[in-house]
């Protein structure tokens, strides 16, 4: 048996990790390039979602390199979403590939079914193992976690432009090639200390957007036009909605014991939306209510065709709590050039808007 | 005389607009960008100086439009601006109270709302161009006739027929199916108009409020049945301004005077001679990693200028201090 998984951002760094300290046999496919997204696209139903049709091509890639399982995390959900591992699986058959595709959903197999896959995947070795893997992963997790988040802070203020990409890129292959707490640990320091110490302009005060949206799109920057580096280079700082260590820490961890980290979002959307309809189109909306008075502005992210979302973007021009949202509809037959020009007439758009806003607060004074 | 230039190069056409000390229009161009935005900018150049007298001083020149990087490079443009900006900023210099701005070009249809003279929301048509200059100027095509003559031609209908708007090759197919039925070509064509007036409100718009007064700028604002449809459509007046064609080279010129006025440097444009310089553009495959981005040159004499186009910014930084490492990754 040889595993395999989609990626989803940084989400391979923990699962390599767990993988490695099981001994399971996988591959990791490519990072997400263009040829992912052509085969996937070519392969899957054209009214289908980029989550769809990435992951699809990160499975084909990995069943070229030899890989009979993969898994799929992520859960059931209301959205069609739900479907997607079964015609995943389907279209791999009928391209030939003798490949089982699990989803590591924990609402429908509920927690104990998820045990059962993890200890068959890692042939059946003790549960005091599986548990110090995973307790592994979710430290690489978090170290990503927050080296983003720093990242985020220090990107938009950066005097000369791309220093904290390239050290951001270095510090994830740094965490993934950590093989112990202690070098994980040294990482974290070291890449810390070499974030803060990038020159940046002190007199920056830069404009703050919250980005949500779908969470795949919202976590995997080339489905979504690398949104969060275009808007740092424009000058701003970004608040992402989720991150990859909640969704995972929420998917698998806090959900199937009734535990929703989500029911402050949710509650916040609810005067104008009573219930889930799937995806999270829920908490899009409870973000912008959550978060008017924080955030400048709203970039809310959306793969093309994806209904809740849309239901979501129908809502939001209607909440009382009012800041400028600019939509975004991720799909692969969309033009960076477009969304780059849309980016910088919503940036224009609330620099203007605090300008004018700072100078009503002079004339008052 | 010291003057501010605005370089407009959008999908269809290319303006120039040229405004004084005081922001007042003094010269403009506007022709076909024909595929070809790098001499459509040249031959803009070449008319703007015709135009002009030999004491004019270009104080700061601004580029805009969906060709702006490219334009940019090729005039030294001391600004780069987006058109949705550029837009919004010159509808409100000569309407200060404006509400709503529509405008439709070429390629693209955008609603922005603004609200006590700031802009506050916009919209941009997304994945499809129904809608637009480009789906008319196909249907005049198609039925032999200029641009010029489907808008007064359409102006004479007494019944307009309903054709499906929702996209071109539906609304082409339901043209010639209502042509086919006997319905006459005046009738079709303001049926079409009202077509593209009511896609651009549901897929434009899509519910955003839309008050008095509206300013409406951009190619398509030349035809007067478009005009009169979105009337009859909105049941408000709208405003087409004088020069509406140009509002995006013009609102360029209105911020790259701003912000010359305040850094009091000196303009970077490259001269008018530019029009006569060979600038060769291509595109190669980045090797550096899986992503293998397209990544567009523009180079004169053999030296690179500018490049874009990757996802990382290793190509845009400055191409000359980078050349050693790129030619390796190519």
């Amino acid at each position: 048996m040889r595993v395999s998984l989609p990626h989803m951002g940084n989400l391979y760094v923990p699962c390599r990790a767990v993988f490695e300290q099981l001994g399971v046999d996988y591959v990791i496919p490519p990072v997400n390039n263009q040829r992912t997204l052509s085969l996937g696209s070519r392969y899957s139903p054209e009214g289908l979602c980029i989550p769809f049709k990435m992951t699809l091509g990160n499975m084909i890639e990995s069943a070229e390199m030899g890989a009979n399982t993969l898994l799929v995390p992520g859960g059931y959900g209301i959205c069609r979403l739900g479907y997607y591992t079964r015609v995943q699986e389907q279209i791999l058959q009928n391209l030939g590939y003798d490949i089982e595709v699990i989803q590591l959903g924990v609402s429908d197999r509920k927690f104990l079914g998820i045990l059962d896959i993890i200890k068959r995947i890692s042939n059946d070795s003790p549960w005091r193992r599986i548990l110090s893997a995973f307790r592994f992963g979710m430290a690489k997790l978090n170290t990503i976690d927050q080296i983003e988040r720093t990242v985020q802070k220090i990107r938009p203020v950066e005097l000369v432009q791309g220093t904290v990409n390239q050290i951001y890129t270095r510090a994830i292959n740094a965490i993934d090639n950590a093989d112990d707490y202690d070098t994980l640990k040294r990482v974290r320091a070291d890449y810390y200390e070499q974030l803060n110490q990038v020159p940046i302009n002190q007199q920056a005060n830069p404009l703050i957007v919250g980005v949500t949206g779908e969470f795949y799109v919202l976590l995997e920057p080339f489905s979504s036009f690398d949104i969060e580096r275009e808007l740092g280079k424009l000058g701003v700082e970004v608040r992402r909605a989720t991150f990859i260590s909640g969704w995972t820490k929420f998917t698998f961890f806090l959900n199937p014991f009734g535990i929703n980290e989500k029911s402050r979002i949710q509650k916040a959307a609810r005067p104008y939306l009573k219930r889930d309809i799937g995806g999270d189109g829920w908490e899009s909306v409870g973000e912008k209510v959550l978060h008017a008075k924080e955030y400048d502005g709203l970039v809310h992210l959306a793969p093309f065709t994806c209904m809740p979302e849309i239901i979501a973007e129908n809502i939001m021009p209607s909440t009382k709590e009012n800041i400028p949202v600019l939509t975004i509809l991720c799909d692969e037959q969309i033009a960076k050039a477009g969304v780059l020009t849309r980016l910088e007439a919503f940036v224009d758009l609330l620099e203007r808007k605090r300008r004018s806003r700072n100078n009503k607060q002079r004339v008052t004074v | 005389m010291k003057t501010y230039l605005g370089v407009d190069v959008g999908s269809v056409t290319t303006k120039l607009a040229l405004l004084n000390e005081s922001d007042e229009l003094v010269s403009h161009v506007y022709l076909l960008t024909q595929g070809k935005p790098i001499e459509a900018v040249q031959q803009g150049l070449r008319e703007i100086r015709r135009q002009l007298p030999e004491d004019v001083d270009i104080g700061g020149v601004a580029t805009t439009g969906s060709a702006r990087y490219l334009a940019g490079v090729i005039v030294g443009a001391d600004l780069v601006k987006n058109e949705i900006t550029t837009h919004a900023v010159a509808a409100l210099h000569y309407y200060p109270d404006v509400q709503t701005i529509i405008e439709i070009g070429g390629q693209d249809s955008k609603l922005t709302v603004v609200r006590d003279g700031i802009v506050i929301d916009f919209a941009m048509n997304t994945v499809c161009a129904a809608g637009t200059g480009s789906f008319l100027d196909h249907q005049a095509l198609r039925l032999d006739m200029s641009i010029q003559e489907l808008s007064q031609r359409a102006l004479t209908s007494r019944t307009p027929v309903r054709i499906a708007g929702r996209c071109t090759v539906f609304a082409e197919s339901d043209m010639v199916h209502k042509q086919q039925m006997g319905h006459s070509v005046e009738d079709i064509l303001y049926g079409l108009c009202q077509a593209l007036v009511r896609n651009y409100l549901g897929n434009v718009c899509l519910g955003k409020e839309i008050a008095a007064p509206i300013v409406f700028q951009g190619g398509v604002a030349f035809n007067q049945a478009i005009i009169r449809a979105f009337r009859e459509e909105i049941d408000i007046e709208v405003i087409v301004p004088p020069h509406h064609e140009v509002m995006g080279a013009i609102g360029a010129a209105l911020l790259v005077h701003e912000d010359m006025a305040a850094s009091k440097t000196a303009s970077q444009f490259r001269g008018f001679d530019q029009s006569e310089v060979k600038y060769h553009t291509s595109s190669f495959e980045c090797k550096a990693c899986p992503n293998h981005c397209e990544v567009a040159e523009i180079s004169q004499d053999g030296h690179a200028l500018a490049r874009w186009g990757g996802r990382c910014d290793m190509w845009e930084r400055v191409p000359t201090t980078q050349l050693q490492l790129s030619e390796e990754s190519k």
